[in-house]
């Protein structure tokens, strides 16, 4: 999710906003504001990594950026990364623990890489995942359970629990169950949830990112 | 060479020590020879459902530290011939006992016996893993209820990775006139989700907590729904094919009661 002074990207360890441009703090709170409201939901807690490898900004507008995200948004700010030949250190409260984000476009991660196929049902406190590809599972994830997979994720029973597809941020990814009826639905840093009480509809189900930047879930007929 | 079945639910109070104690008696009224060995280090209480709270002797801890032979510790039945139990030590917490020394006693009784059940503690901790140790299958027991549901769920998971096999499915308390009014949730949304076999359906039945509080097994009690619903399950163990009746949607009563006051 981008837009042309930020970029939102989600990698394994979370989500990086990335500040591109040459532009200045004021322009990218205006450009953060703009981006955070058009995705609609709720961040209150997530982590977010501030990669500054482009920008000029200084030590005191990263401070500024991070009170900011924290103030307005309740974003936890879990690292930055900042050029080498940028004579400012880090000055963040928060710790730079995280690697340094791959240059690498969240699109062009290999999605059926290696695919992953599971023949049991995924139950409550078991979670199977693929973070080099595909999942696809011959059974039921039952509430509580759980599957990641940087690709799709293909259940050919239930999907009860929580599903997490495009973990490094494609957002191609989709979600197709024979019963989808999740608790939550991921697609890249998209979150979805069934209204309360969504029973089966008894049809396979596919849930994609749409146009509007939100999941919607439709009948599967064909995969296109 | 007998069997060794951990009852267990993950979830507290839907009946797991019920559940022991009355297919343990159930089993023995059938003529098998029954051990149930009581795994809630701590907080024991299948000795008080049996009624045998002041004939306990020794426990499981007492062979474990060898104070006592096996044997010897073995609690027999006040009513039923060939059922004992093996209690579990009150002052001893749940992880002075180590899987392996579990997995030795229900080795050696199962030598000897047709049926050791291991009643199970609630939680997924050390006192299940103790539980399960020496158990080859399962018998999980949850009640009609989310909450009991999910914690079956991830329990079964568990056993599943122990290479425990079969599991099967006891839904305990489930009450035909709640689930017609769509308040309950019924036998077939709770197998949709758990998706292992079901042993039997036990009904509501008020009688267990009198038969819990005397000390009485509910199956001594017969005739009572519970009681009846035990005994088919204790015969279905034993390999014999019993079908598992379908609940009448209303209650007996209320059918009896309508049919009163149409004639008034």
């Amino acid at each position: 999710m981008e837009n042309s002074i930020v970029k939102l990207r989600g990698y394994k360890d979370g989500l990086h906003l990335i500040i591109t441009p040459k532009v200045d703090l004021v322009e990218v709170e205006t450009a953060v504001k703009e981006l955070l409201e058009r995705m609609n939901q709720p961040l209150s807690g997530t982590s977010i990594h501030i990669d500054l490898t482009t920008s000029p900004l200084t030590s005191d507008d990263m401070k500024e950026l991070e009170t900011y995200l924290t103030e307005n948004y309740d974003l936890v700010v879990s690292g930055v990364n900042i050029l080498d030949e940028n004579d400012e250190s880090p000055i963040l409260a928060a710790p730079a623990t995280h690697s340094i984000a791959p240059n690498l476009q969240a699109d062009d991660q290999p999605d059926f890489g290696q695919a992953k196929i599971v023949r049991q049902t995924i139950r409550s406190g078991q979670t199977t995942s693929c973070l080099t590809g595909s999942v696809l599972i011959y059974g039921d994830v039952n509430p509580g359970g759980e599957v990641v997979a940087s690709g799709d994720i293909i259940v050919l029973g239930a999907l009860r629990g929580n599903a997490h597809a495009g973990a490094h941020g494609k957002l191609s990814s989709v979600i197709i169950a024979m019963e989808l009826v999740p608790l939550q639905l991921q697609i890249g840093t998209y979150v979805n949830r069934p209204p309360l009480g969504q029973k089966s509809r008894g049809y396979p189900e596919i849930a994609r990112v749409g146009a509007e930047d939100v999941i919607i879930v439709e009948e599967f007929i064909k995969f296109n | 060479m007998g069997k060794v079945i951990v009852i267990t639910s993950g979830k507290g109070g839907v009946g797991k020590t019920t559940s022991t104690a009355n297919l343990g008696t159930a089993l023995a009224m059938i003529s098998k020879k029954v051990v149930i060995i009581d795994a809630d280090v701590g907080l024991r209480n299948l000795d008080v459902v049996m009624g045998l709270e002041s004939r306990v002797v020794y426990t499981s801890m007492d062979v474990i530290e060898k104070r006592c032979e096996l044997e010897k510790a073995l609690v027999k039945d006040r009513r039923v011939e060939d059922l004992f139990l093996l209690a579990a030590s009150q002052r001893n917490r749940k992880d002075d006992i180590k899987p392996e020394q579990m997995l030795d006693i229900c080795e050696r009784l199962k030598e000897i016996y047709d049926f050791v059940l291991v009643d199970s503690p609630a939680g997924i901790e050390q006192g299940f893993h103790n539980a399960a140790a020496g158990a080859e299958e399962a018998i999980i027991i949850t009640t009609p209820d989310v909450s009991a549901i999910r914690d079956a769920d991830r329990i079964i998971g568990l056993l599943q990775n122990q290479n425990i096999e079969p599991i099967n499915l006891i839904l305990n308390r489930l009450s035909p006139t709640l689930v017609k009014k769509g308040n309950m949730i019924s036998k077939n949304d709770v197998l949709d989700i758990l998706n292992i076999d079901l042993l039997g359906i036990v009904p509501e039945d008020p009688g267990v907590i009198a038969s819990t509080n005397r000390g009485v097994p509910l199956v001594h009690n017969d005739g009572s729904p519970g009681a009846d619903a035990y005994m088919r399950i204790a015969r279905r163990m034993t390999g014999q094919r019993i079908p598992i009746p379908e609940m009448r949607d209303d209650n007996f009563f209320s059918n009896i009661l309508k049919w009163f006051s149409r004639n008034k």
